[in-house]
């Protein structure tokens, strides 16, 4: 309904004229140093604009002024917890929402092996996938390993065999750089019964059909039931086509990923 | 559709002020009154004004490289249609004959012409560096030319070069280029001449992708770096005692038409940020900009005219043609 008000009154003014005068406000930046935390993480929301405030839920809700506004460092215990944001001022079109979702550290990971990265986007080392750094959209960031090859290929060693259900990834998607999701997740788990890698989740992504700016992207994995293991296989195929509406088209996309965790 | 009826606050406002300080402007973004289906645009580059007091935008649409404007967004007059890459363009005063020095990023080309668009002038690739081997590694974006008429070009989306020539477009050395140091530049997106310190003109030159300006001597020793966090500062272009720039994006949001204009004074202090954050210094240091008012998407360069008003070129943004900024007094 709210959107739909947003649209008739941008038209009235259109019609009179005055569509010059009325602009949206941009999305707040929200400031943290990971999506990833131990114990707690701390957000802080910025917005200097004056005859401007930022509001924001935590509970998963579009913010509005009824919620509350933002007046120092927001504090996250919980995990998947999505903190959204947004900036309402007199004068303008609310902004559209920000939003970042914070997790929690899984299980404990003893190891994760990784094949190196292109040389531009190493990562932070050996623990990049495990370092509970990421989350920030920017491809730059040593967060991240960036990868532009037919196959990835990551094994994840967990520090003893336990009951695991899901697998989390945190890729970045940034078309207009040429990152793209992966087409095609795969993920096995040792078996001990018989001792070879048996398949466990799938996932298969499509290409969007525009540019959208740059963002991480969270991918869950869930099975139905739990499972004992303590080796992960995960085979990553980067997008080996960029689709024909990209200026990119037919060449092989880039891959970015930052973290990996087990639950 | 009861909603419809409220009167919204928004209707009632004179028109959106942007900015901050003494440095606050009224934006028109009907500025422009050239008639789409005669004068399109492409990307809109680069504005200057010239002595007669027309505003010459430059385009790469080849229907109309070159629209010439008066004050008021009438067009006057257009030129030029073999310009594809059209990106940079500097007025010169060579002797009391004013001149232009366009970038052509596809032709690899900077092509000096008169003020309606008679060639004089085309400098081809700069092979007597020793660092080019073809003109496709050459893409220069813009120049600046001293007063006795040395010409230096960026190569701002080739080998971030900055590329000396004189006056009849002999080559006489280069700096810049990529590296590690303070001196080395990454995307050398614009240059200009600095005369406000009363001694011998200064080199600025627009480092984007490290979100700085850089100043060298006019033989191209490395001065200083002005830190512009979380901001891609397109040429610098100074009007009096301020330094003005568009940001075509920010790093917050990249990719994502996060524009806006910054203003320095000549200490080099941001003072104000048209439809951006209100500059803040934390013990000297400059805190990363963003958008905060989406008014532009990908601001490409600014023109301060003989009344102060500011037009903004945009790059990428729907083809519309500049938006006129008056000051608030």
């Amino acid at each position: 309904m709210k959107l739909l008000f947003f649209q008739t009154l941008y038209l009235l003014m259109f019609h009179y004229g005055a569509a010059q005068e009325a602009f949206r406000l941009a999305k707040p930046i929200i400031g943290y140093r990971s999506a990833f935390f131990n114990d707690s993480a701390v957000a802080d929301l910025r917005f200097a604009q004056a005859g401007t405030q930022i509001y924001y839920t935590l509970n998963g809700r579009e913010p509005t002024e009824a919620d509350s506004k933002y007046q120092r460092p927001v504090v996250i215990k919980e995990s998947m917890t999505t903190l959204k944001a947004k900036v309402f001022g007199r004068g303008f079109f609310p902004s559209a929402t920000a939003s970042v979702t914070f997790i929690q550290d899984g299980l404990p990971i003893k190891s994760v092996e990784q094949p190196a990265g292109d040389e531009n986007f190493k990562g932070n080392g050996a623990a990049t996938l495990q370092d509970n750094l990421g989350g920030i959209a920017d491809m730059h960031s040593t967060n991240f390993i960036g990868y532009r090859r037919d196959s990835v290929t990551i094994l994840i060693t967990l520090d003893k065999p336990q009951s695991v259900q899901s697998i989390l990834f945190d890729f970045l998607q940034d078309e207009g750089s040429w990152i793209f999701l992966p087409q095609k997740v795969e993920v096995l788990f040792y078996n001990y019964k018989n001792r070879a890698y048996d398949p466990w989740l799938e996932k298969i992504f499509s290409p969007d059909s525009l540019i959208k700016g740059s963002s991480t992207v969270l991918a869950m994995l869930t099975s139905g039931q739990k499972l004992v293991t303590d080796q992960i296989k995960v085979m990553l195929r980067p997008l080996s086509s960029i689709p024909a509406w990209h200026p990119g088209k037919g060449n092989k996309a880039w891959l970015f990923i930052d973290e990996v965790k087990i639950y | 559709m009861a909603a419809v009826l409220i009167k919204p606050a928004v209707l009632y406002e004179a028109g959106t002020i942007l900015g901050q300080g003494n440095k606050r402007y009224r934006i028109d973004t009907h500025w422009s009154q050239a008639d789409v289906a005669r004068f399109p645009v492409n990307d809109c580059h680069e504005m200057i004004q010239d002595r007669s007091g027309r505003i010459l935008l430059l385009t790469n649409e080849t229907k109309n490289n070159v629209l010439v404007y008066d004050k008021k967004g009438r067009i006057l007059t257009t030129w030029g249609h073999e310009y594809p890459g059209a990106h940079g363009l500097t007025l010169f005063d060579e002797n009391g004959t004013e001149v232009l020095f366009i970038c052509d990023n596809a032709r690899h080309q900077v092509i000096k012409t008169t003020i309606d668009g008679r060639v004089l002038m085309v400098l081809d690739y700069p092979r007597e560096t020793g660092r080019y081997t073809k003109p496709e590694e050459y893409i220069p974006t813009e120049t600046a030319i001293a007063p006795n008429g040395d010409i230096y070009v960026a190569d701002g989306y080739g080998k971030d070069f900055i590329i000396h020539y004189d006056a009849q477009g002999r080559f006489i050395n280069f700096f810049g280029g990529r590296g590690t140091e303070e001196k080395h530049l990454l995307n050398a997106h614009g240059i200009c001449m600095d005369f406000r310190s009363g001694g011998a003109p200064i080199l600025i030159v627009t480092s984007r992708q490290q979100n700085a300006f850089k100043r060298y001597t006019l033989e191209g020793a490395y001065i200083n770096t002005i830190s512009l966090p979380g901001a891609w500062v397109c040429r610098p272009v100074i009007k009096g005692d301020y330094l003005y720039a568009a940001v075509l994006q920010t790093n917050s949001r990249q990719g994502d038409q996060s524009g806006f204009v910054t203003i320095l004074d000549k200490n080099f202090t941001v003072v104000s940020n048209l439809a951006g954050s209100e500059p803040n210094y934390v013990d000297g240091k400059l805190e990363s900009m963003y958008q905060t008012i989406q008014c532009f998407a990908y601001p490409h360069d600014v023109c301060v005219d003989d009344d102060e008003n500011l037009y903004i070129a945009q790059w990428n943004s729907g083809k519309v043609y500049p938006y006129k900024l008056s000051p608030v007094i």
